[in-house]
């Protein structure tokens, strides 16, 4: 009968005595004690693709194979069930050792002091490859939670192989307006007859907004942590992509919908039945060889404004993090430096999770990528950046629900844009205050 | 005489040792299921009910915060809003499940060859209607693409995305639980067999209809039936999860239109870290449906006729 109410019970059981347990548990062992001698037992999680999980589970096994006397178990799940499985895992006290974290969660867990500060594991965790900007966004309170994995940054995947078909030109990246993509997209709309639309919506992730937000001079939070977007600036990005919708530029509200909540290789972009499309740099190999045709990173169109220069940011891809909890956090810091600083693992991993943050090892790495790997590289070293965002705050690590609501709000005609955005700001600040 | 009563005595006091060794061993057998009870069941709704006056967060130790959790629950929009979504699922869709069970149940009762095959052929949606594969399914049938649209291809209806459109999401879940008619339906078809034939005999004598024998014989003594299917399905359908969680893929979308009140609970309690406030809810929800249970075993008085 589904979801029962015993089982909604034993999993609050679970949880209430896990949390009993947490309460009066501790921490583990000692981050900056010697590495055991003696067969230890490590547990690893992320998220992600069948690609990622067989390029990650190489790169454990190089690890075992170099410590014998440590084993890494892998469990790996796909992005939705990973942040409910983590948060009753850590509430249960039987949290992994090594956890993938996001941006969007990492200040709901550090400051609720289930990640181990790995300022204190330096004996066995090395950050001076790392760029410290780049170290700076896994920090919370000044403490260093998490270590990004690689950097990613947003951008425009543009099908050149539907542009060349319909004789369409590839739009300047360095000089394009918004108002272009509109303009090109109908373009394509037009001359595919509808079977292609120009645009695949987006509106549904953080980066998209944070962009948008940052050509007007804004910022999604400020410096503090409380919502800082003006109302105007947000009713203004939805506003565009209800003309979209509208003139047909995007597919109808109900088919964008449905593809957001698909897996990437059912996007508008994967499918070859959308021109242009909105992603972070690190799908763009996954999108490759779910479309088969050839992708082109552009960079965001501007709005004319000065503060557009400085709107594009890295986005820390993800981070490895360690659970305060654990009870082998010496060898967990040693598996982590491996996956972030040595070029055996780099070699293995590639830039799935982004750019990889060292330099060494970017290095390495970078020259013998794959075509599309490599463009992705090639365009975050060569995109001008300004400083990145503020970390998520804690309490709105469901910032992209609330704004996906929203965005389907707008599409479907339910609230004008500038009703939502006065709706949105108060929810999320709403919920950034009552954690 | 007295040796008979002696026997007598005997055979009774047989009877109740062996009685008495029978009930050890049924508490025996039992005992899993009270430990089950107790450990399982019973301590964590203990359990929740004090969490539901805390602020716990999942990963720090709850702190009590008095009724604010419940002073919460009056100004919560959303929470209003998940009811309205759990209040128009339940009262149409279980009356559509039981007018459907029941017309089949009826069907079937008329003697069809291969009874037990249809039987078995309505009952296994009811088997499967709120697994996650069924509802894997029907995302996929009233999808833009899907097989639902395909249909109306053929009568040159346009296509559009049943599950993703907010107007029509929730209908899709009504329909998916109405299609779970067979519990019911089988339950109905026993009572069908209980009522004497002799009694519809007896109104075609006397010049009743189908209608007519319908109305006056086979609703009010099936009554007790209806009512007990009617309290099932109702406490059933606010329970709802799955179907919900897995069409909209938990998010209770399109802008909240399938957003089911286990759906927020869960949203709250596990997105949010807000486990304080969804052990409210989850007390509040069981309120809801003992009101509504009371409601019924109130109102069937009225309309429930029991023969014996």
């Amino acid at each position: 009968m589904g979801y029962s109410r015993r089982e909604a019970l034993t999993l609050a059981a679970g949880i209430l005595a896990g949390g009993s347990l947490a309460a009066c548990g501790g921490g583990g062992g000692d981050a900056g004690g010697d590495i055991s001698k003696e067969a230890v037992k490590l547990r690893f999680t992320w998220w992600g693709s069948d690609a990622r999980h067989k390029r990650t589970q190489q790169a454990i096994d190089l690890f075992t194979k170099k410590y014998p006397n440590i084993t890494v178990s892998g469990e790996f799940k796909e992005w939705n069930g990973y942040w409910d499985s983590l948060a009753t895992t850590v509430a249960a006290n039987d949290a992994p050792d090594i956890i993938q974290m996001d941006e969007l969660y990492l200040a709901s867990y550090a400051e609720r002091g289930a990640l181990l500060d790995l300022g204190a594991a330096t004996k066995h965790l090395k950050t001076d490859g790392i760029d410290p900007a780049a170290l700076d966004t896994g920090k919370v309170d000044g403490k260093q939670y998490a270590i990004p994995t690689g950097v990613a940054a947003y951008a425009i995947v543009a099908n050149t192989t539907i542009l060349d078909q319909y004789k369409i030109p590839l739009p300047d990246d360095a000089t394009w307006t918004w108002d272009d993509l509109k303009r090109i997209g109908a373009d394509v709309s037009k001359a595919s007859g509808g079977k292609v639309t120009g645009v695949q919506s987006w509106g549904f992730d953080t980066g998209g907004l944070n962009i948008w937000a940052r050509q007007a001079g804004a910022t999604l939070y400020d410096a503090a942590g409380k919502v800082a977007i003006p109302p105007a600036v947000l009713a203004g990005f939805w506003q565009y992509l209800l003309d979209l919708a509208k003139q047909g530029i995007a597919p109808a509200p109900s088919v964008t919908v449905e593809r957001a909540g698909a897996p990437l290789d059912q996007s508008g972009t994967a499918t070859n039945t959308s021109a242009f499309g909105a992603w972070w740099t690190n799908q763009l190999p996954s999108l490759s060889t779910a479309s088969g045709q050839s992708l082109k990173l552009l960079r965001l169109p501007g709005n004319g404004q000065p503060a557009a220069a400085q709107s594009p940011y890295y986005k820390p891809s993800m981070f490895w993090s360690v659970s305060s909890r654990s009870r082998q956090p010496a060898e967990a810091a040693l598996f982590v430096d491996f996956l972030l600083n040595t070029t055996e693992a780099g070699d293995v991993l590639q830039t799935d999770r982004g750019v990889p943050s060292n330099s060494t090892v970017r290095a390495a790495v970078v020259p013998k990528l794959a075509a599309n790997d490599k463009a992705a590289a090639d365009y975050v070293s060569a995109l001008k950046v300004g400083a990145a965002p503020r970390v998520t705050p804690n309490g709105a690590s469901s910032v992209e629900a609330i704004l996906k609501r929203h965005s389907e709000e707008v599409l479907f005609e339910r609230q004008t844009p500038q009703k939502a955005a006065e709706s949105f700001i108060a929810e999320l600040q709403k919920e950034i205050d009552a954690a | 005489m007295s040796a008979l009563g002696e026997l007598r005595r005997l055979g009774a006091s047989r009877a109740g040792q062996a009685h008495q060794r029978d009930n050890k061993a049924a508490f025996l057998f039992l005992l899993p299921w009270f430990a089950g009870l107790l450990l399982i069941t019973a301590g964590p709704v203990a359990a929740s009910f004090v969490l539901g006056f805390t602020d716990y967060n999942l990963l720090q130790p709850p702190e009590f915060n008095g009724l604010e959790n419940i002073q919460r629950m009056l100004t919560d929009e959303r929470l209003h809003h998940s009811l309205a979504v759990t209040f128009t699922y339940v009262l149409i869709s279980v009356p559509l499940q039981l007018a459907a069970a029941l017309g089949l149940a009826m069907l079937l009762d008329r003697g069809l060859r291969g009874l037990a095959f249809y039987r078995s052929a309505f009952y296994l949606p009811s088997l499967l209607g709120s697994s996650v594969a069924i509802a894997v399914l029907w995302r996929q049938i009233f999808g833009a693409e899907g097989l639902f649209n395909q249909l109306l291809g053929l009568f040159g209806v346009s296509a559009r995305g049943w599950i993703s459109d907010p107007d029509t999401a929730l209908s899709t879940l009504i329909v998916l639980n109405v299609w779970t008619f067979g519990a019911p339906m089988v339950i109905f078809l026993a009572g069908l067999r209980q009522i004497p034939v002799m009694y519809y005999e007896a109104a075609s004598v006397d010049g009743a209809g189908r209608w007519t024998q319908f109305r006056k014989i086979t609703l009010p003594l099936l009554s007790p039936i209806i009512f007990f299917n009617l309290v099932l399905q109702i406490i059933h359908a606010f329970q709802s999860f799955t179907q919900a969680f897995v069409v909209s893929g938990g998010t209770g979308g399109p802008s909240d239109s399938t957003m089911f009140y286990t759906l927020y609970l869960y949203q709250r309690g596990f997105h949010n870290f807000d486990m304080g406030y969804a052990s409210a809810l989850a007390w509040l929800l069981l309120i809801i449906i003992a009101a509504f249970t009371a409601v019924n075993f109130w109102a069937a008085k009225r309309w429930v006729f029991y023969d014996d």
